[in-house]
């Protein structure tokens, strides 16, 4: 607001005559007739007293003064003697997981991008607003707020480790008058529109950091794990770098690396000592400025062998799979014989049914009708699979488009069994149930489609063993929002404190933005994710494009530490403070 | 019996009729009375004696001298005269204010003076004064004029500026015996109590002093904000009274007070602060009486 706008000038105007008339109107002392002035003369006469009248002028200039001064706080003036002309200025700040790192000062990157905002707001007259954006985008809907506001968001902000950091949109929609200030370390590519001013916070630093973890199994031995460790030492110079993975079970694995600047080392460690659970690789090194990258996780799968009992009349498609699935033990049983076996933990029946639920869980093809099973309808003809049930442990990972069917089994699917694949006629072609013993139905033989034939034969077959002996595969992500393929699931870390989560679109989005190994858990299943940084690219801190930070060009600062109406509020303040001491002293009326 | 009307009660009179006005130094009146005088004569007090002349009383002569000394020795006798009372009453506009007024109180001993001296025989000179204007009852002498003297002093209404010497100065422009000067006054006159005092020291008078004061004078109750207006000359003065300017006016009023008593202590003159609160028996019969001025 301009202080000398015509509605200001004409508001102080009427305040002022108001004090004058309220002074004008101001009752005269009363008078009273006594025998004698003479000693109150003579006491009047021998005392230094202000005239009256300037007394008089005195108290009507401090009242004024007074109430001008509260009158022009009302009209929150912004002068431009209070800091320079009003503009308006976007400030885009980079808060991509590298603005975490520390300088030399002890601070992190970010904590001097969000000082050189500061400074930018707190430098700009009072008159002007600010659109604090950042490149992560975790302020929904930016717009121009007033310097307060502005400081108030930008310590609202902090840096998300995970993400895709982009320029937010908002000059077009703002109009070219803004100025636009985009503090960054230059280290995230993120391009810039032109004529927009970057201002540098990078420093170079040191940093070791883990680009890789992963944890599998031995291709000859499926009881035996490897870890895949890979790290990049992103300083300027060598560094010496204690790698240690330690897990469950056994002291910890230890190795030293010299490592050259910028270059990449990578270990092959055998966890198989370990036990089945969470795996954490830690990398140590001197003046390492990047925390978040120094530490990785993995899920370390169970090393049992699962022991497959395949009662089948011959497929060859079906045993080679099963033979080529990891840690997987399979024994052909002939029919006749298969309630004396014993040892077994999954029972795959290749067009047999036995007549009662086995005691461990079973995959049946186009079984015979039994009683536990759903009951039949007949055959179908010639068909295929149209849609399948996507956030079930069995199809994830699935594809089945392009899988034809000749014959199989028209099954009415039971209240106690979920259809997890169906035909263009909504008719069951794959059933699952999880009540008692786990076990899954697929209506047709291989031998009677083409699915033999398909990628997606070996992730069925995997898929089913892992939900029947109850162990899936860690999924990985970076620090993100991560959706997991479970609903109404609570996610935990590893110490067991609960994450937020949101349910949409019949999955779980799970905030995870640190490094860890969360587990959500549904009803029925666990999912874990390992939550890792492992990215060269934020590793690589020193990776700016621009020269280390500067002092922001042309910027003053603030001449008046406060705002022009909380200034007036405190001038008010003390001139009442100092009519009440005149008039305590009789020198105004 | 006079008349006490309505300024004195009978029993009071009665009380003052034991009481009698003090000189100091011997009187110079005319007629007998109860005072010592410097004359000799036909008294009872022998003072001396001397060498008989021609003309003296016979009757005075010592006889017993004469036949032991046989020289014709004459004896002296103090002469007891009246005493000339000069009682001045302001009845300036100061006067009429204060509870209980100040011109009451004022009149009231003027009337228990009066009383006592028209009792002893001395003549009475009641004199009001107000501005340069004297208002004036004539010598009296004795007890059978004191309902005069009473009416005069009901008749006297306040009003004008205090003018003490202006009034002493007309009164005492006439020749008059020296004698006891009485001055009951407020003394609130602008132009101060020395040329007033120092006229009565010239015309060598014994004088007492009786300064008559209000409460609401010595401890002024008044708002913060007021303009006082003087009852005289109508001045009007804004005060802001700060405990500080009250504090002032107290100091002030008591030096005042000070001043007048330091002035009379000087010339050997007796003073009394008649304050209006105190009852009249106890400022007549006690406090009159420890200053030496009755007895």
């Amino acid at each position: 607001m301009n202080l000398w706008a015509l509605p200001q000038l004409a508001l102080l105007a009427a305040v002022a005559l108001a004090v004058v008339l309220l002074f004008l109107l101001k009752p005269s002392p009363r008078r009273l007739v006594v025998a004698s002035t003479l000693v109150w003369r003579r006491v009047l006469r021998s005392r230094d007293r202000t005239p009256d009248r300037l007394r008089w002028w005195i108290s009507l200039l401090l009242a004024a003064a007074i109430a001008l001064a509260m009158a022009l706080a009302l009209t929150r003036p912004e002068p431009d003697a209070f800091g320079g002309a009003a503009a308006r200025v976007v400030l885009v700040l980079d808060n991509s997981a590298t603005l975490a790192t520390l300088t030399s000062d002890g601070k992190m990157r970010w904590e001097h991008a969000q000082e050189r905002a500061r400074d930018i707001v707190r430098a700009g007259a009072a008159g002007s607003r600010y659109l604090v954006a950042d490149t992560q985008r975790t302020i929904a809907s930016p717009r121009f707020e007033e310097p307060e506001a502005a400081l108030e968001t930008l310590d609202r902000l902090r840096v998300v480790p995970g993400g895709e950091p982009v320029f937010p949109g908002v000059l077009r929609a703002d109009g070219a008058d803004a100025r636009a200030v985009f503090v960054t370390d230059g280290v995230a590519a993120v391009p810039v529109p032109q004529g927009v001013e970057i201002l540098s916070v990078f420093q170079a630093a040191d940093n070791v950091g883990i680009t890789a973890f992963d944890v599998r199994a031995v291709p000859r031995d499926a009881r035996r794990h490897q870890a895949f460790v890979e790290v990049l030492n992103a300083s300027l110079g060598a560094k010496r770098v204690e790698l240690q993975v330690a897990g469950a079970g056994h002291a910890p694995i230890v190795r030293v690396l010299d490592i050259p600047g910028g270059a990449v080392a990578s270990e092959t460690l055998d966890v198989s000592a370990f036990e089945s659970g969470p795996l954490q690789a830690s990398v140590g090194s001197q003046y390492d400025a990047f925390a978040a990258d120094d530490v990785a996780y993995a899920y370390l799968p169970t090393s049992k062998v699962v022991r497959v009992g395949l009662v089948t009349a011959g497929d060859s498609f079906l045993e080679r799979s099963l033979r080529l699935l990891p840690r997987t033990q399979v024994r052909i049983v002939p029919a006749r014989r298969m309630n004396a076996r014993s040892g077994i933990d999954v029972w795959v029946f290749d067009r047999y049914a036995p007549a009662r639920l086995p005691g461990v869980p079973a995959l049946l093809f186009r079984p015979p009708p039994a009683d536990w099973l759903p009951a039949l309808e007949g055959d179908l003809g010639a068909t295929a699979v149209a849609a399948w049930v996507r956030g079930h442990p069995v199809t994830e990972g699935l594809s089945l488009r392009d899988v034809f069917v000749e014959h199989a089994l028209a099954i009415r699917a039971g209240t106690q069994t979920q259809v997890l694949a169906t035909d263009a006629s909504r008719r069951p072609l794959i059933l699952a149930s999880a009540s008692g013993p786990r076990w899954v139905e697929v209506a047709f033989s291989l031998g009677d489609s083409n699915l033999p034939l398909q990628p997606g034969l070996p992730v069925f077959l995997s898929n089913v063993v892992d939900w029947m002996t109850g162990e899936p595969l860690a999924l990985k992500s970076g620090p993100a929002q991560v959706r997991l393929p479970v609903t109404g699931a609570k996610v935990v870390d590893l110490q067991g404190h609960g994450v937020a989560t949101r349910e949409m679109l019949g999955a779980t989005f799970a905030e995870l933005e640190r490094p860890g190994l969360y587990t959500a858990i549904a009803r029925d299943r666990r999912v874990r994710v390992a939550v890792n940084v492992a990215d060269p690219s934020v590793t690589a801190i020193n990776a700016s494009r621009l020269p280390p930070q500067q002092a922001v060009p042309g910027l003053q600062p603030r001449p008046w530490p406060i705002t022009p109406w909380l200034a007036l509020l405190l001038v008010a303040a003390l001139l009442v403070v100092l009519e009440w001491w005149t008039y305590n002293r009789r020198l105004t009326v | 019996m006079a008349n006490p009307g309505a300024l004195l009660d009978e029993s009071f009179l009665h009380k003052l009729e034991v009481l009698s006005l003090v000189m100091r130094r011997p009187v110079y009146g005319q007629l007998k009375g109860a005072h010592r005088s410097r004359r000799v004569g036909s008294g009872m007090v022998f003072t001396d004696f001397r060498p008989y002349s021609a003309g003296d009383d016979i009757r005075n002569i010592d006889w017993s001298a004469y036949l032991r000394m046989d020289r014709l020795i004459l004896k002296l006798f103090e002469e007891e005269a009246d005493l000339p009372v000069y009682l001045f009453v302001d009845a300036s506009r100061s006067m009429d204010f204060g509870t209980p007024g100040k011109f009451d109180c004022a009149r009231k001993l003027a009337a228990a003076l009066c009383y006592v001296a028209l009792l002893s025989h001395d003549r009475v000179n009641l004199v009001s004064f107000a501005d340069a204007a004297v208002q004036a009852l004539p010598a009296r002498r004795g007890k059978s004029q004191a309902p005069q003297a009473f009416r005069f002093l009901e008749s006297i209404r306040p009003g004008g500026q205090t003018g003490l010497h202006s009034a002493l100065r007309r009164f005492f422009s006439l020749p008059r015996t020296r004698g006891l000067v009485l001055l009951i006054s407020d003394f609130l006159d602008p132009d101060g109590i020395e040329p007033g005092f120092a006229l009565l020291r010239r015309l060598r008078h014994e004088t007492a002093v009786i300064h008559v004061i209000s409460p609401e004078e010595r401890e002024p109750r008044l708002p913060e904000e007021v303009v006082l207006v003087d009852a005289e000359d109508g001045v009007a003065s804004e005060l802001d009274l700060t405990p500080s300017l009250l504090a002032a006016y107290r100091e002030a009023f008591q030096r005042n007070e000070h001043d007048i008593e330091a002035y009379c202590r000087k010339y050997g003159w007796a003073y009394l602060q008649a304050l209006t609160e105190v009852p009249l028996e106890h400022l007549t019969l006690k406090l009159l009486r420890q200053q030496g001025l009755l007895r």
